[in-house]
């Protein structure tokens, strides 16, 4: 490779990997600035001296109608309930759907795998109407009943991974006397570290990124989390950009601290969620 | 692998009397419907059932406060003489028009110098899946603060070089385009990654021969790279046309639909109708437009690539 090459494919890749990083760079400058900094500073200049004030005030409560603690804890909350819940159900699903026999077995599955073609939004105002017939409307079950019993997705991920697994180990186990339960949490799990991983990657990132059903179904301080919180302080302080990337700040760098953790395995699991 | 798990455990109930073989099987249905029972219901209840009932729904009038009213196809009725419905299918298609064509090359073009053997290039090759790390909403508000009028990054850098300050998610014409760049950004890397895995699949040896032949850099690409991406590009373009045909959170961040109605895509059109509005019987209907369309531009999808597609891996 010439050198005239080497050093544009470096120029192209570094000018596409300081895009990519550029608005956290903005949401870390912006957050230690104060209101008029706002306009005496450049964007891509920090601030000097840079100042906390922002987070203190997201913090302390001293915003009317904005309790961002809450709002931070109900977001750990949300994606550790459904992060569980996602490794529990479909993990016993999948394994259902792989090396069980049962009447139905095909046609359920293709039921479920059908549901991935139903959008978002679709279900958004029968799943409303189903929380308001159950009393549901702005509680937890509300917000975590749709998502907590598995996906269909993560499903169909668990099982064509099973079933690569050779079934000797399950007969030899069988043979041993277990059952099937203790099958799946000592023969089978111990194997599928490495999807249990992807699993848990995906649904983290999708609880912690969840919008649309959040904010349609919470309306008080008791249920809000992260996301819609950062969106309707908008509505509260019109364009308070310095507050408004203090927040986002605090709702971006968690993600960013798994990434940092986790990164290979990371990208190994997106590229993997693309093979059958 | 199923098969030969059924024809094992098959031959040790064959050495059992005949009844305790059926009782075993009742058990095992019985043992499979406890461990699929938490997931069925959730599938049931808060997927399929939605479906059925957005449908019935969309048969009458209702605005979740007034007990609901038949109307048969009226709302069907409305819908196809209603402008701003058919203004809001459009601004869908333009965004995914803005978004998909300039994504999928820039994601093509960086899997292919990710590809090299490069010193460095695991680390770099990292930061492009950090927008996929992102959350959609925030980001959009992060966006919106890059995009705006005054005192923002993309306004003060244009005026390092004289241009004026532009109100980018306040005017008719640059709003979709600017939203449907936050659509790019975060979805680049992501894609990449696939084709990514897509080129490293390609065995080398072909190009090897390829080379012997005489072929060029660019004939490689099109007689080896193209041919043999398209599976890959197959699960790319269906995924994200129908992930950014659902656009939502970042336009309910960063223009609510607006200015006007100029970014009021149509996700974002039902979700309004249904939850401002409440006019709810509507917005079922709407819901079903939307859901046909994605069925409609799967099968488009899928047709065009079974004829196409002379290439299968895996």
């Amino acid at each position: 490779m010439t050198l005239i090459r080497k050093t544009g494919i470096y120029a192209v890749l570094l000018v596409g990997a300081f895009l990519s990083v550029f608005p956290y760079i903005t949401v870390v400058f912006t957050s230690l600035k104060t209101a008029p900094q706002l306009n005496s500073t450049a964007p891509w200049r920090p601030a000097i001296p840079p100042t906390l004030d922002n987070f203190r005030k997201l913090f302390n409560g001293s915003i009317a109608n904005v309790s961002f603690p809450a709002y931070l804890l109900h977001t750990v909350m949300m994606t550790v309930a459904l992060t569980a819940g996602q490794l529990v159900f479909t993990t016993l699903a999948a394994y259902a759907f792989a090396r069980m026999r049962f009447p139905g077995r095909e046609l359920l599955f293709w039921a479920y795998v059908a549901t991935l073609m139903v959008p978002n939004v679709v279900t958004m105002v029968p799943l409303y109407l189903i929380m308001q017939q159950f009393g549901w409307v702005d509680t937890w079950t509300g917000l975590l009943a749709p998502y907590i019993f598995g996906s269909p997705y993560g499903i169909f991920l668990m099982r064509q991974y099973f079933r690569t697994l050779p079934v000797d180990l399950e007969d030899a186990a069988r043979i041993d006397g277990a059952g099937t339960l203790a099958i799946l949490t000592r023969v089978i799990l111990p194997l599928s570290k490495p999807i249990l991983g992807t699993l848990t990657i995906l649904t983290v990132v999708f609880a912690w990124h969840n919008f649309l059903w959040p904010l349609t179904i919470t309306s008080s301080n008791s249920t809000r989390v992260l996301t819609v919180g950062i969106a309707s302080l908008q509505g509260n302080l019109g364009a308070d950009y310095d507050l408004m990337m203090a927040g986002s700040f605090v709702a971006l760098v968690p993600l960013i601290v798994v990434f940092l953790f986790f990164q290979r395995s990371i990208v190994r699991s997106v590229a993997l969620t693309g093979l059958k | 692998m199923v098969g030969m798990a059924a024809t094992s455990r098959a031959g040790l109930q064959g050495a059992q009397p005949r009844h305790r073989a059926r009782r075993r099987q009742v058990r095992d249905a019985l043992t499979a419907y406890l461990f699929l029972g938490p997931s069925l219901f959730g599938v049931l209840a808060f997927l399929l059932a939605p479906v059925v009932i957005v449908a019935v729904l969309s048969l009458f009038k209702w605005s979740m406060l007034t007990s609901p009213q038949f109307v048969g196809l009226a709302n069907y009725r409305r819908m196809a003489g209603d402008g701003s419905v058919w203004h809001s299918v459009g601004v869908t298609a333009l965004y995914v028009v803005f978004t998909i064509p300039t994504q999928t090359v820039l994601a093509l073009l960086l899997a292919m110098l990710l590809n090299t053997r490069l010193r460095g290039i695991r680390a770099l090759r990292a930061f492009f899946v950090i927008p996929w790390m992102a959350t959609p909403v925030v980001m959009g508000e992060v966006w919106k603060w890059i995009f705006s009028t005054q005192n923002g990054a993309l306004n003060g850098f244009l005026g390092l070089f004289g241009v004026d300050p532009v109100p980018w998610l306040a005017s008719p014409t640059f709003s979709l385009p600017a939203v449907a760049a936050v659509g790019v950004w975060s979805g680049t890397g992501y894609t990449m990654l696939f084709f990514l895995a897509g080129l490293q699949s390609i065995p080398e040896s072909l190009y090897e021969a390829a080379r012997l032949d005489g072929a060029g850099r660019s004939q490689q690409f099109f007689t080896i790279t193209l041919p043999l991406l398209q599976p890959t590009m197959f699960f790319v373009l269906v995924t994200s046309i129908i992930g950014s045909f659902q656009v939502f959170d970042t336009v309910y961040a960063m223009t609510l639909g607006g200015p006007g109605e100029a970014t009021s895509v149509l996700n974002f059109k039902i979700w309004t109708t249904a939850f401002q509005s409440f006019d709810d019987g509507y917005a079922s209907a709407l819901a079903m437009l939307l859901f046909g369309l994605l069925l409609l531009l799967t099968l488009v999808q899928v047709r065009f690539f079974r004829k196409r597609t002379t290439y299968e891996l895996g």
